[in-house]
């Protein structure tokens, strides 16, 4: 299959008989900290087509794009615009040159009206320093009339609904003159009707010749609306194909990756007896959500980003306000929006997602650190001790193995598995019953990766129930005893992980399967 | 960001044994240069007021070191030392209170009107710390509960307090208090001022509350990564009421003993010490490598300024240049502070 595909992607290089793409990207190669984001990507779009460009997280899709519209320059590599080979210093150099990313969340600035965020920054008519109202109203509703959208120009931002922000932002980037957009995730807020509509418009300006990216994890949109597709993975291009020839299927099986190594040690037997049971849990995005986790199983929670799954645990933790819901651990039912402190005394732990802004306290020492949610355990009448802090700590640094000059080494010092392990010990000091982990091997290197899934087996085998959310399918296969799959805010299956397969996990995730 | 500049660090050594390439040696250099520059900058407020002292001492050499003249010194930032603790204790939280100094002048003028209504000098002195504690505690359930910005909340508390210092008062200064009162900001022992030792016990306890106490650790977390010690079970909400509350009570007892010393109260006579009591912990956050607001840094913040008006005054150099020069400093110790903050 892969094979295959590669073959294709050679297939698709540049040769006479092929028009010259209006963007276009060969062999780009872009590190971060040593570690390849992209390895010799290769992306090229047409004028007049809607190219998909998909692949699973960590693919290197926002990556790529980010070097397409000038926020990274790439370490080796060319961009091409219209055959020319080119430089993106910047956003607005790229933005010179025609290439425009629109991005949901930061489509539209809310206070100002419709007509000023179409006609912004070096786009706003004015003469002798005066912004001229008039011809800025006359060029804004031409603009939105080539979309035929009727939004009110003296509209605030704010007011807009999710489709006419984006309208705007075309409106904006056709206003520059852009010959390549670029959408990502641009149909994630809107329903069905809207989503019709701004399909509508990027058939009519693909009609006119603009070349258009569009980035979804919506694999049903994608062969519906565009006319081509990119498949990465692992920062690299492994498939480009005519959307016509290809699957659903088959992108799915081209996108997955390879099967998991040894990384991960034995699965343990988990015990029947039920360690938390969390009944009708709900929040912002999640719906409504009931399952149970046995004392020693590993729980594994997957699905795409956006899907809920992060919240869901953050509502477990009490970090994040649930609507509703109740969770039941060691026998007593906690409400829920009990909040972090009452979670943690009930014996459940969050191993957050983002070490650095939520898990640890970088220009803190590690004993400083591994105190924080454990000051009740160090102190006596309000008054801390340095010697139980110091204690504690050293018992941490000792049983997670974390390499440090010492307990009151600076966390900001240290390499990221070792942040991690110091987040891991501050949580593991309360010894609780329940330990949930949000992408546990996130931006670590391959050895304190399997030292982190040996721990969670051990912790595991000592009794404690761990719940960990991972976009990694094979770390989710490999590490977990269950995976309970997420899909737009509810459990789209849970399944045992011997049984589970790359496949199985993703078409849940895309709510293909019931 | 602050994990990035640790990395260029590594990476510097790390060439050092190769330094074949130009570029690369040029990088070693600058990381060295970068080094004896951070030790300017850490030092550099300690540095600031041994160059103080000795420019002063150099100028004035039989007064300025004189006992009488260091006992002046220090009658005259005991106040401000008080008011920049419990600033210290907000701004260690990572807010910081604009209502220290009016709460400071309420405090007081809370304390001469009831002693002039015949009241006791006990009870009037409790009413005031009472005042001070409502009005931190106001600003604490603004900030804390109603999630409104520090600079808002207090800037809003910090308005009508002074209004309220106002109605007290009458807008007049009131005098003929109590001499036992008086004697509380005026009177010495050991030939020192009493100010000066409630301004040491206050400091003292403020410093090892920040620092033993449960409380302190939370307080410390907070200001460090407010997310971080959410997710860690910290009650956050509750610890910055208590910070705002305790700054509320500790200005009081600035106000209290301003208006002992001063033997009379007016609506704003503490009102300078909010600037400079930001001012003294901007300074001593650069002291320490975290670049977080502690006690004993937010101390040398105290003594520069004390220091430097002093010195001033006894050069004849008049009051409003002083001023100036005041506001030039602060604008030394923010930039001093945000340098540092970059560097790391």
């Amino acid at each position: 299959m892969t094979a295959d595909g590669t073959a294709i992607a050679e297939a698709d290089a540049p040769d006479l008989g092929v028009p010259v793409p209006a963007l276009e990207a060969a062999d780009v190669v872009k590190r971060f900290d040593g570690v390849h984001a992209l390895e010799g990507a290769r992306f090229s779009v047409r004028a007049g087509e809607i190219h998909a460009l998909l692949g699973e997280n960590g693919a290197g899709k926002s990556t790529l794009i980010k070097i397409l519209t000038g926020i990274h320059a790439p370490d080796a590599g060319v961009i091409r615009r219209d055959g020319q080979e080119v430089e993106f210093p910047t956003v607005r150099a790229a933005g010179r040159a025609g290439v425009v990313a629109l991005y949901q969340e930061l489509s539209t600035v809310p206070t100002i009206s419709v007509a000023e965020n179409i006609l912004l920054g070096e786009q706003t008519p004015s003469g002798a320093g005066l912004v001229r109202w008039s011809v800025m109203r006359h060029r804004a509703k031409e603009l939105l009339g080539r979309l035929n959208q009727h939004i009110p120009l003296g509209a605030l931002g704010a007011d807009l609904s999710p489709v006419q922000q984006t309208m705007v932002a075309v409106a904006r980037a056709l206003a520059t003159d852009a010959g390549v957009l670029i959408l990502d995730e641009p149909t994630a807020s809107l329903t069905d009707t809207e989503i019709r509509d701004l399909f509508a418009v990027l058939r009519s300006l693909r009609d006119e010749g603009v070349a258009i990216v569009y980035v979804s994890h919506r694999l049903e949109e994608v062969f519906e609306l565009c006319d081509r597709l990119t498949v990465m993975r692992n920062g690299r291009t492994i498939m480009t194909k005519d959307v016509a020839h290809s699957s659903i299927d088959e992108v799915i099986s081209t996108m997955v990756g390879r099967a998991p190594g040894d990384l991960y040690p034995p699965r343990g037997t988990a015990t029947t007896a039920i360690a938390m049971r969390v009944d009708g849990m709900t929040g912002r995005r999640v719906d409504d959500v009931s399952f149970s986790v046995c004392e020693g199983e590993v729980l594994g929670i997957g699905g795409l980003a956006g899907s809920g799954r992060s919240e869901l645990l953050r509502l477990i933790a009490g970090a994040q306000r649930a609507r509703s819901g109740q969770i039941v651990v060691g026998g007593a039912a906690v409400p829920a929006a009990a909040g972090v402190g009452r979670m943690l005394d009930a014996g459940v732990a969050l191993v957050p997602e983002e070490r650095r802004s939520q898990g640890v306290i970088l220009n803190s020492s590690i004993q400083d650190n591994i105190a924080l949610a454990n000051i009740r355990a160090v102190s006596t009448g309000g008054v801390v001790h340095a010697t139980r802090i110091a204690d504690i700590a050293q018992r941490g640094m000792k049983d997670l193995r974390i390499k440090a000059r010492g307990p009151r080494q600076d966390v900001g010092e240290l390499s990221g598995g070792n942040q991690q392990k110091v987040v891991l010990a501050k949580m593991l000091a309360r010894k609780p019953r329940v330990l949930l982990m949000d992408e546990p091997t996130r931006g670590i290197d391959v050895g304190t990766k399997a030292e982190i899934y040996r721990l969670i087996r051990d912790l595991a085998a000592a009794g404690t129930a761990v719940i960990a959310v991972s976009s990694e399918l094979p770390e989710l296969i490999g590490m977990s005893d269950r995976i309970l799959v997420m899909h737009e805010g509810r459990i789209a299956g849970i399944v045992p992980a011997e049984s589970a397969d790359d496949e199985l996990l993703l078409s849940y995730a895309y709510g293909r399967a019931q | 960001m602050t994990n990035s500049s640790s990395h260029t660090h590594t990476e510097g050594r790390n060439e050092m044994t190769i330094q074949k390439d130009p570029v690369r040696t040029a990088a070693v250099v600058q990381q060295s240069s970068r080094t004896l520059g951070r030790v300017l900058l850490s030092g550099g407020t300690v540095v600031a007021l041994v160059l103080l002292i000795g420019f002063f001492f150099a100028m004035r050499p039989d007064t300025f070191l004189s006992f009488v003249n260091v006992r002046n010194i220090l009658y005259q930032v005991s106040i401000l030392a008080i008011i920049a603790g419990a600033q210290t204790i907000v701004m260690v939280v990572g807010d910081f209170d604009l209502s220290v100094g009016a709460t400071s002048s309420l405090a007081g003028a809370v304390a001469a009107a009831m002693m002039l209504d015949e009241h006791s000098m006990g009870v009037a002195i409790l009413a005031a710390l009472a005042v001070g504690l409502l009005v931190g505690l106001v600003n604490g359930v603004l900030i804390a509960y109603l999630n409104l910005s520090a600079f808002v909340a207090t800037l809003a508390t910090m308005t009508s307090v002074v209004g309220l210092a106002y109605l007290v008062t009458t807008g007049t200064t009131l005098f003929g208090l109590p001499p036992e009162f008086n004697a509380l900001g005026q009177g010495r022992l050991f030939n020192v001022p009493l100010p000066v030792y409630f301004a040491v016990v206050i400091s003292l306890v403020i410093w090892a509350m920040l620092r033993f106490t449960t409380i302190g650790r939370r307080w410390h977390a907070i200001g460090g990564n407010v997310e971080v010690a959410r997710l860690s079970g910290v009650n956050v909400r509750f610890a910055r009421l208590l910070a705002f509350t305790l700054a509320g009570l500790v200005s009081a007892i600035g106000g209290i003993l301003l208006a002992a010393r001063l033997g009379s109260a007016a609506a704003e006579q503490g009102g300078d010490n909010m600037m400079f009591s930001v001012a003294a912990v901007f300074l001593g956050m650069t002291v320490i490598r975290s670049g977080a607001a502690n006690l004993g840094g937010t101390m040398i913040g105290v003594a520069i300024i004390g220091v430097m008006s002093n010195g001033l005054n006894i050069m004849g150099v008049n009051a409003y240049v002083q001023q100036v020069v005041t506001g030039l400093i602060i604008i030394a110790a923010v930039t001093l502070s945000s340098l540092k903050t970059r560097e790391r």
